[in-house]
């Protein structure tokens, strides 16, 4: 289980993530909604310690993870995957060594620098590419992919790490509906075959309903809402997002009315 | 579902025999090594066949270790002997140099190596032109430029100036064009999508991008036309080298050590102000939001 308490990041006088108390239980598919610059990025960043927090815990499995260092450290990064928002793939490699980079801490030093990955370390690489179709891009260079095609690459970075739990900060957010189902599924179908849990960071109130078992709300850094999906009432949407409420949502898709008079007018002479 | 947790290792160990059959290319570390393997031979060999060549030996550095303790004892303590205001001058002077000399060479090279840049000018014949002019002046060493300018117009440090000039033109020219093509084409693409022109896509697109690379460079030239500036005056163009050829022909080698120290300081100095100068270009990143 992953708890964080009290967990707080200040940038200056900013405050990024306040005093955040959370649970996770092991096998769920957690949904962490806000608008942007809510402090969702910056908790998950702080989970795979990428940021250091600037006070409270982080424990799993009773475990400090806030207080690793060096080897221990980089066994928790495997542990925790992360996916970004923006890919983070090495554009100028190709596909396989791009996922191979999930097996890092699983190869010696000396072989993954001379890039001598072992057959047991490829042939992983390659059952995760083949479960999101895209084994026949292996030696492509990544950056010659598509968006949908590297953030899939990227969850099969995350896979191949074998960690307990996967980090995905607004994994869809550059990408179009088609390829947000894509990903959205992969990620899915990851969190029932392998029970690897998932936190995923989400702008839409649609997805979020749709694919999480357990929504978080965040609003200026504190934690506003921690419910099931069901429980997410309008009101609560509104207060999360303010007047975006009906964008994030995505249901009203009425034209705005027209505010100067002038164009008013013209509205009506059409 | 049955037996054990389900992971991709254990996907991977019992689908092994089918993946490396669908996938030849991806396995075997074979083909890998062995180029690995004979790019460790070839430059062995070839490094084995230059020394051998170049009459490399042990021996012969062994048995000079002994003079090159007799050198350093001779070295110590530095002393300027009285004619420290002399030398502080010449360092001055030497410092002159190459701030004018970098100087010149930079505002010179800026234009130009936009025109050796390809993704500024597409004009093959334009950028490929530009490029040779920047080779012919770079081919030339500094220190053969000082001797010409030292015949042009005279000993002393004005000739000094002009050899840094001309040959930092040349190479200065050749790292900024390179770091105008590594620019990013994004930036421009959202200048010209709102209307700018060639030249404001250059100035907004390219521009700020690259300024903190270009600047960085300079900074550095700086600091080493600091060093070779000091060889430049072994010719006769001036600075505190004149007074290092001097001291070091008389073996007054004391005034050798003193000298390569306030050298030495003098390229700290200009050093730690550089990295302050660069990091204010460069600027600090906002924090991260969340």
């Amino acid at each position: 289980m992953l708890e964080l308490n009290g967990l707080t990041r200040r940038y200056g006088s900013n405050l990024a993530v306040a005093d955040v108390d959370l649970k996770v239980e092991m096998g769920a598919f957690v949904g962490v909604i806000g608008r942007s610059g809510a402090g969702k990025s910056t908790l998950l960043r702080m989970i795979n310690r990428l940021s250091a927090p600037s006070a409270g815990t982080i424990r799993f499995d009773g475990r400090d993870v806030g207080a690793l260092k060096g080897a221990a450290l980089r066994a928790w990064r495997a542990d925790c995957a992360m996916i970004f928002q923006q890919f983070n793939l090495i554009g100028r490699l190709d596909v396989l060594t791009n996922v191979l980079m999930g097996r890092l801490s699983h190869a010696s030093a000396m072989r993954s620098l001379l890039r001598l990955w072992s057959d047991v370390d490829r042939a992983i690489a390659f059952v995760a590419l083949e479960q999101f179709d895209i084994a026949h891009l292996a030696s492509e260079r990544a950056e010659n992919l598509s968006g949908g095609q590297q953030q899939r690459v990227a969850i099969a970075r995350a896979l191949v790490q074998e960690p307990q739990i996967i980090l995905a900060d607004e994994p869809i957010a550059s990408l179009d509906p088609r390829n947000t189902r894509v990903v959205m599924d992969a990620l899915g179908a990851i969190n029932r075959r392998y029970g690897i849990t998932v936190l995923c960071n989400l702008h839409s109130l649609d997805l979020a309903r749709s694919y999480c078992d357990r929504l978080v709300g965040m609003a200026a850094g504190r934690v506003v809402f921690d419910g099931a999906p069901r429980d997410l009432t309008d009101d609560v949407a509104r207060a999360l997002y303010g007047i975006e409420a009906d964008d994030a949502a995505g249901e009203r898709q009425a034209a705005p009315e027209p505010r100067s008079p002038a164009l008013a007018r013209a509205v009506a002479v059409a | 579902m049955k037996g054990p947790v389900p992971s991709v290792r254990a996907d991977a160990v019992a689908d092994m025999a089918r993946l490396m059959a669908a996938y030849p290319a991806g396995f075997g570390n074979r083909r890998r090594a062995a180029g690995l393997l004979l790019l460790a031979a070839a430059v062995g060999l070839f490094t084995g066949f230059a020394m051998w060549r170049l009459d490399f030996s042990l021996a012969r550095i062994l048995s000079g270790l002994g003079r090159l303790a007799d050198f350093s004892l001779m070295m110590f303590p530095p002393s300027a002997g009285g004619r420290f205001w002399i030398y502080l001058q010449s360092l001055g002077e030497t410092v002159a140099i190459a701030f004018l000399g970098t100087l010149s060479a930079a505002l010179l090279a800026f234009p130009f190596s936009f025109l050796a840049a390809k993704n500024v000018i597409p004009n093959v014949f334009v950028h490929f032109g530009a490029r040779r002019v920047l080779d012919v002046i770079r081919g030339v060493d500094t220190l053969i430029w000082a001797l010409l300018w030292v015949s042009v117009v005279g000993l002393g440090p004005f000739a000094g100036l002009l050899a840094i000039a001309c040959s930092d033109f040349g190479a200065l020219g050749k790292l900024f064009s390179e770091a105008i093509e590594t620019a990013d084409r994004r930036p421009v693409d959202g200048v010209a999508s709102s209307g700018g022109s060639r030249m404001q896509q250059v100035r907004f697109g390219v521009l700020p991008q690259v300024l903190p690379v270009i600047g960085g460079q300079c900074l550095y030239y700086f600091e080493s036309n600091t060093r070779s500036a000091t060889i430049i005056g072994i010719v006769g163009a001036g600075g505190i080298g004149v007074h290092l050829a001097e001291q070091i022909r008389v073996l007054n080698l004391q005034d050798v050590s003193f000298l390569v120290l306030m050298i030495l300081a003098a390229v700290t100095v200009i050093d730690v102000v550089s990295t302050r100068l660069r990091t204010a270009l460069v600027g600090r990143r906002a924090a991260p939001l969340g």
